[in-house]
């Protein structure tokens, strides 16, 4: 078995790489991009739900809201080392952004990053309060969910692993969203508040999947880095949204 | 940021006709550092003709071995193993970075698994470290290795393997795949290809019994293998893989000579990304070979724009240009024409640089 093969190819084919040393120059580049988005996310998130923790109306939900906070800036330093075996100067990079930094609630950012950091859009908003911290916990991690199904099989494998470890927690993140939730809908004060949340987030975070006929994503694919279409994604996002919040009848 | 520390060379044994197995010792203050996980590998790095090359090899020896030891096979033209097989020697000294890579699995030793392994030529070596270290780790479980050769004589630890079959009686089992020499058994005889893994798991392995696999070798056998364990049930976290690439980059091609920094209003730049290139004109002051690819609307990778990350690396072909910040890139890779595109200001009129190489 010694014949050789265009990595190209084997990408194509479903390969999977295993180290800095044989990746080429613009998987690099794209593995690189989707890792920094990832990680100045977490770290976005971990930053506005430190502020929520005060926002919680008890001792478990501030313990929920305190483990989101921790775990998600967890995630952000295993996948921060993985950017380090490719040359990233980790310790600089933790401290580049200002990671709490807001915009004001009611601009509209679309799927337009901004400048600076690489976090999703949605990131950029700030949370209100108990309730919208909850909605947006809810949101966002069901479609992290839906992401973390497409990260985990990932070309490049040490990547790939860290994502299978950190799949589960963040779909906890998400359970614990939801049970906020349940709890919050028992009054019709809170139902009309999370209403209005759900229509501030749903399309902010609808944004953080793309747009449909991405030329970014047909890079990405042919790299074995994507293989879900973006429109394909945020349609599952949608239809499990739905069913979720059907279950609560909001 | 990687650092490289001095090895000595303490043994250099030859395996086969064109391979030698090298024992390594680190300084006593380095010892913490050189201790490794079953599977890792270490890059080397030697100077060729004023220019560097670095290259991985997998450590062959188990973690309760005591040792360092690499498995070096030597590639038609390739500076580096040709040079390891001929001229290294005992009292030499080598500089490696510590070990790196995940290919493994924590070891349980209360655990009673089934492992297999499927490795091809030279990608025995971290296989071999995986076997030795959970047979010895984890007392209950049993190692499979199926090994792809193109004959006997090419095989590396051939003798090393039988010992340890002796070592763990019914706990390990090898089977050789030899590409150009008939065996009693047809299977055995061949390149792995989907149906001599098809029958592997119909006669000799039983694939619902497997808990994890290890795969070690060239691009078509990963391939060919991680398909056939999906196709037999494996799910994708019981795959490990550890890619031998086959087109390792040659020697680093020295850069262009620059010339001499000319006044001027522009630059012509000429960009490539994802095969296509641009022309354009770019203010020789102000403005990155980034932000202006960019304007020029090309999808150029980047992220942090600080000189942190190195996402928007790319290659400088021709010209010359200066980086204000550089905190990822290191030396060997400066040398070899590598900046930062996000800090790369343009030095003369004509610019051209590659995101593909």
């Amino acid at each position: 078995m010694s014949d050789t093969m265009n990595i190209e190819d084997y990408l194509a084919q479903g390969g999977v790489l295993t180290a800095p040393g044989n990746v080429p120059a613009r998987y690099r580049g794209e593995l690189m991009r989707l890792m920094s988005s990832f990680v100045d996310s977490e770290l976005a998130a971990s930053a506005g739900f430190a502020s929520s923790i005060n926002f919680a109306p008890g001792i478990r939900e501030r313990i929920a809201a305190s483990r989101i906070t921790l775990e998600k800036a967890d995630h952000a330093e295993r996948v921060l080392a993985v950017m380090g075996d490719f040359g990233t100067d980790t310790g600089r990079y933790q401290t580049q952004h200002d990671w709490a930094a807001r915009v004001d609630r009611d601009t509209d950012l679309g799927a337009t990053r901004r400048e600076g950091d690489m976090r999703l859009s949605v990131f950029h908003y700030p949370i209100n309060g108990w309730t919208d911290a909850v909605v947006m916990n809810v949101l966002q991690g069901l479609a992290t969910g839906v992401q973390m199904q497409e990260l985990t099989r990932i070309s490049y494998a040490p990547l790939a692993e860290v994502f299978r470890e950190i799949a589960p927690r963040e779909a906890r993140h998400a359970e614990l969203g939801l049970k906020g939730l349940t709890r919050i809908v028992e009054s019709d004060a809170g139902r009309a508040q999370a209403q209005t949340s759900i229509a501030y987030w749903r399309p902010r975070v609808a944004a953080g999947f793309g747009v449909a006929n991405s030329a970014r994503y047909q890079t990405q694919a042919r790299l074995g880095i994507r293989r879900t279409p973006n429109e394909t994604l945020l349609a599952r996002w949608e239809q499990l949204t739905n069913e979720h919040l059907a279950a609560l009848g909001l | 940021m990687a650092r490289f520390l001095p090895l000595k060379v303490t043994d250099v044994r030859r395996e086969t006709r064109d391979a030698v197995v090298v024992t390594l010792a680190p300084r006593d203050e380095d010892r913490a550092l050189f201790d490794f996980t079953q599977g890792q590998y270490l890059t080397f790095r030697r100077d060729f003709d004023g220019e560097e090359l670095r290259r991985s090899y997998s450590i062959c020896a188990g973690v309760d071995d005591g040792c360092l030891q690499v498995g070096i096979k030597r590639v038609d033209g390739g500076a580096f193993s040709t040079w390891a097989n001929e001229n290294l020697a005992p009292g030499d000294e080598i500089e490696a970075m510590p070990p790196m890579g995940k290919f493994s699995l924590p070891l349980d030793p209360d655990a009673a698994r089934h492992y297999v392994g499927f490795a091809a030529g030279s990608g025995i070596t971290p296989v071999l470290s995986i076997v030795k270290t959970v047979l010895r780790r984890e007392p209950r479980s049993r190692f499979t290795l199926v090994y792809a050769n193109r004959q006997i004589s090419s095989i590396m630890f051939r003798e090393e393997l039988e010992d340890l079959k002796n070592l763990y009686l019914g706990r390990f089992s090898v089977l050789h795949v030899l590409e150009s020499e008939a065996q009693e058994i047809d299977l055995f005889t061949g390149r792995i290809d989907a149906d001599k893994m098809t029958q592997l798991f119909q006669r000799w392995i039983d694939p619902t019994s497997v808990d994890a696999a290890f795969i070690c070798g060239p691009e078509p056998m990963m391939l060919t293998v991680a398909q056939s364990l999906r196709d037999h049930g494996l799910r994708d976290d019981q795959i490990r893989f550890e890619l031998f690439a086959s087109s390792q980059p040659g020697r680093a091609k020295a850069r262009p000579v620059s010339k001499a920094t000319e006044a001027g209003e522009g630059t012509q730049a000429t960009v490539t990304l994802d095969g296509a290139t641009r022309s354009f004109t770019m203010p020789r002051e102000g403005q990155t070979i980034l932000d202006a690819a960019i304007a020029s609307n090309m999808d150029a990778p980047y992220s942090c724009k600080a000189g942190v990350c190195s996402t928007c690396r790319c290659k400088v072909l021709e010209g010359e240009v200066e980086m204000a910040v550089n905190h990822a890139l290191e030396d060997y890779e400066v040398r070899a024409g590598y900046v930062l595109s996000c800090q790369s200001y343009p030095l003369t009129d004509r610019v051209v640089v590659t995101y593909d190489e």
